[in-house]
């Protein structure tokens, strides 16, 4: 191509229109920009990758799509996640055949990577084999809804994808719906792929190829994320916020004073303590949801001595000062899961609810001598520095009740890294610790944080009742027997005592009051895409 | 005068004797991070179905799979090529994340040290001139109280009171503010990248982001340096020479600056480099109060999480470091005063 004087004066005129466009569409951002301040950080941008923070879990859920994704829903004066309405992202419908075993997925037909390259069923093969096949995060997650090998997905035509459990799973819809599962652009991911690594995860970790509401602009770990919308989304109405910033501010302080002058929009992870005082003040708005699939809870270590000891945990746990350390710890910024009045079998099948647990000083006497302790024993109480700010007054106020029974308790207080690992190794006899489960359903929670060997089995409870239960609930389609089930898993842990339930936190997120929509979501971060300014 | 190429020759000599002491401080480190408790791979395989299979994906990842001897073997050839390991924290090779924040650090820690010695050498000056006066009293105290306040609390408290209360500082986060356009990385030193740039928006923007955390530090470290050049001038100025100077009529000016001050500077000198690497090193609290990005923060975040990579690369850093300033005020000596030549 020749280049005349003509063309550079033209190519010349068009550049300086569009910086000066550029400049007068950057001043009237701010309104159209929303900064969220968190104390952690976003490691990668491949929420699959080994080790990715929580954080990044956030920012992939608003640059990638899924097929499909939960809905929302009114709770109080905020929304929360709703995990019983599906609805299509990227899938413009689903057909679950009738003997539950098979999901047709439609694909949206104009839907678009950020390169432009369409959405095909071929993308999201790719995508679901990557996800039973590569060592990520995310086949260990997919495989508690039955997705474990590539052959179960099958492309039908261009725009239409089949995939098949081999029971009916009840989780096996849920389970595509969660972060993990990402439909990734395959034509840019493969030309990426090296033999060593065929699902490009080296290149991803650094890079996005996806067809979510907004690009990463800017990605710098541990300092910000900046991301842009994507104004040809196709997974859903466009969201209001054109840039998100999501900035790593460490000082708590500070992230309140920036969004209590208005110089930040949104933060998930203030101190609990700062917050009364910041709503009294006024100047912001308090959205707190108790986060319903979680639960904090005092477990014990029930396969040595001398936590393998039932009367001795009942003991424990009719003298815990729940009331007060709900108080104490928590300024009762939560919902309690104490204090229930039903007795045998529970009232309804959701978990967590309240279980019937009381202080009753009298009675843990009694129990403690039935349990062969009449003169007391001694034990370890361990929690990690990171929740120190909750954990330490439960401590304190659990050695005091404890020591009235004759329980003398040390508290061990350990960093984050120390306790995992000892966790992991079962060496912790009596501990405190918060679950969370993205999929809240009952077999969930209970496959989840009561059976198996695995960390999240903080009382490594191996109860040959519940094991047996758990397998089968999971593929019960009866609505009526799965409830029986459930309930019956319920009573056994009441009676049984392998960990005491205390509360599910709340999750206070603190904003300007022009900013509305936040939905607390099963990841605990922020999906922008619901938020707006007023 | 020296002349350059002696100098350069015998700063390489000076440079290659501190290679045994580097060596020495790799290894250490290496073992330090793997006897302290805590398996970086169970804590960031944190997903919500973490089982055994993901810690030991993780483990092999970082490889700590292997035994100890060949892990430092693997490390050591790594550094010979330049190479630090991969930071689980942030995702990248430690050697990128230094790079990208070790300018941050120096930034902070050159301007803070500015301002430190442009109070405190006068500061001492006053104060060793009339010693025991109300001046001397008044700026013992001052330094007393910038010693005594740690920097997080004088931190906050310039926080609380610049922006929170009085709103003319920019809010405390990071280099530059969030929403100005950031200049292109030439040096990564924001005030010079700016400035090559001829942004002067951009180079307003991040002084002012930086003015806080610096006045935070140099308060920290005025008390050690106006003391040592009162003590020293102290004594400087009972000598023959400044007596026989004031006798000759030349002026007081050039009695106390030219030759009290001169000669005075050798001590000032050792304890500047000393409180130089200490600020570099130490200032993890001043960037995590203002989310600097700095190494010294980068730092500690990994060493909670038993991040073997990003601590073993920071320690490394420090100490060369640490070689590069005992190496300069070795030089800056030779400069005060002739008599003394590195060797």
């Amino acid at each position: 191509m020749q280049l005349t004087r003509r063309d550079l004066f033209v190519g010349g005129a068009t550049l300086a229109t569009a910086a000066s466009f550029g400049t007068s569409a950057e001043a009237q951002t701010r309104a159209e920009t929303l900064r969220q301040v968190t104390g952690n950080s976003v490691n990668t941008l491949d929420p699959t990758m080994p080790g990715s923070t929580r954080e990044a879990f956030g920012i992939s859920v608003n640059v990638y799509d899924r097929l499909v994704s939960f809905g929302r829903k009114r709770s109080g004066s905020g929304w929360i996640f709703d995990p019983d309405t599906i609805t299509g992202e990227l899938a413009e419908r689903v057909v679950t055949s009738a003997d539950g075993m098979t999901f047709t997925f439609h694909l949206k037909r104009d839907a678009r990577f950020h390169d432009g390259t369409p959405v095909t069923a071929e993308d999201v093969k790719w995508s679901l084999d990557r996800h039973v096949s590569a060592r990520s995060l995310a086949s260990a997650q997919v495989q508690t809804g039955g997705w474990t090998r590539p052959d179960q997905f099958k492309i039908i035509d261009e725009y239409t994808v089949e995939a098949k459990v081999e029971r009916p799973d009840r989780l096996a819809l849920p389970n595509l719906c969660t972060l993990y599962c990402i439909v990734i652009n395959s034509k840019l991911a493969k030309r990426h792929a090296t033999a060593d690594d065929p699902w490009a995860q080296e290149w991803m970790k650094t890079n996005t190829a996806g067809s979510g509401a907004y690009t990463v602009e800017t990605f710098r770990p541990g300092e910000q994320v900046i991301l842009r919308r994507n104004d040809a989304w196709k997974g859903g109405p466009l969201p209001f916020f054109r840039r998100v910033i999501c900035q790593t501010i460490p000082e708590a302080a500070t992230r309140a004073s920036l969004i209590e002058r208005g110089d930040a929009d949104l933060s998930i992870d203030l101190q609990a303590s700062d917050i009364p005082t910041l709503v009294n003040r006024g100047r912001v708005k308090l959205v707190s949801t108790p986060q319903f699939n979680a639960f904090t809870m005092v477990a014990f270590n029930t396969r040595v001595a001398p936590f393998d000891n039932l009367k001795l945990r009942q003991a424990i746990a009719a003298a815990m000062p729940y009331q007060d350390i709900f108080k104490a710890a928590l300024f009762e910024r939560g919902a309690e899961l104490f204090g229930a009045s039903w007795q045998g079998t529970p009232p309804e099948s959701k978990f967590p609810q309240p279980l019937p647990l009381r202080t009753d000083i009298a009675r843990a006497r009694a129990l403690l001598a039935e349990a062969g302790y009449p003169n007391g024993l001694d034990t370890t109480f361990s929690f990690n520095v990171g929740s120190a700010t909750v954990s330490e007054p439960m401590a304190a106020l659990l050695k005091e009740s404890l020591g009235r029974i004759g329980i003398r308790v040390e508290i061990q207080k350990l960093p984050d890294a120390q306790i995992s690992t000892l966790i992991t190794e079962k060496k912790v006899p009596f501990l405190t610790e918060t679950s969370i489960a993205w999929l809240p359903s009952t077999d969930y929670f209970f496959r989840n944080f009561f059976t198996g060997d695995q960390r999240w089995n903080y009382s490594s409870w191996n109860n040959a009742e519940i094991n047996a239960l758990t397998a089968q609930a999971r593929y019960e389609q009866n609505a009526a027997e799965y409830d029986r089930l459930c309930k019956r898993m319920i009573s056994i842990l009441a009676e049984e005592v392998p960990v005491i339930m205390l509360w599910q936190p709340n999750q206070d997120a603190v904003m300007p009051p022009t900013v509305d929509g936040y939905t607390y979501q099963y990841h605990r971060q922020v999906d922008y895409r619901d938020l707006r300014r007023a | 005068m020296v002349g350059v190429a002696p100098l350069a020759r015998r700063a390489g000599r000076r440079l290659l004797s501190s290679l045994p002491a580097l060596f020495g401080v790799v290894i250490f480190t290496f073992l330090l991070m793997r006897v302290l408790p805590g398996d970086p791979a169970v804590f960031f395989a944190s997903g919500p179905n973490a089982g055994q299979a993901e810690i030991e994906e993780i483990r092999r990842q970082m490889g700590l799979d292997k035994p100890i001897p060949e892990q430092l073997v693997r490390y050591l050839w790594d550094i010979g090529h330049g190479k630090l390991g991969r930071s689980m924290g942030t995702g990248q090779p430690v050697v990128t994340d230094l790079a990208n924040r070790l300018p941050a650090s120096l930034e902070l820690t050159f301007t803070a040290l500015l301002l430190a010695l442009s109070l405190a050498l006068p500061l001492g000056i006053i104060a060793a001139l009339r010693p025991n006066s109300a001046v001397d009293h008044a700026v013992r105290l001052l330094c007393t109280l910038g010693v005594c306040v740690p920097t997080f609390v004088s931190g906050l408290l310039f926080i609380y009171a610049f922006y929170y209360l009085l709103g003319i500082a920019p809010d405390p986060t990071g280099r530059i503010d969030i929403f100005a356009s950031q200049p292109p990385n030439v040096t990564g030193f924001l005030l010079i990248d700016s400035a090559l740039a001829g942004d002067w928006e951009a180079w307003w923007a991040a002084a002012s982001q930086l003015i806080l955390p610096a006045c935070t530090m140099a308060l920290f470290v005025l008390a050690p340096l106006a003391r040592m050049t009162r003590a020293s001038m102290l004594a400087v100025m009972t000598s023959d020479f400044i007596r026989t100077g004031d006798a000759l009529g030349l002026s007081r000016r050039r009695v106390v600056l030219v030759y009290g001050l001169r000669n005075a500077l050798l001590p000032v000198i050792t304890i500047m480099g000393i409180v130089f690497s200490t600020m570099l090193g130490a200032n993890v609290l001043v960037e995590k109060v203002f989310s600097w990005p700095g190494v010294a923060s980068y730092a500690l975040d990994a060493l909670l999480a038993s991040d073997y990579a990003p601590v073993q690369g920071f320690v490394l850093l420090m100490a060369g470091i640490f070689v590069l300033v005992n190496l300069t005020v070795d030089i800056l000596y030779g400069l005060a005063d002739p008599r003394i030549s590195i060797e």
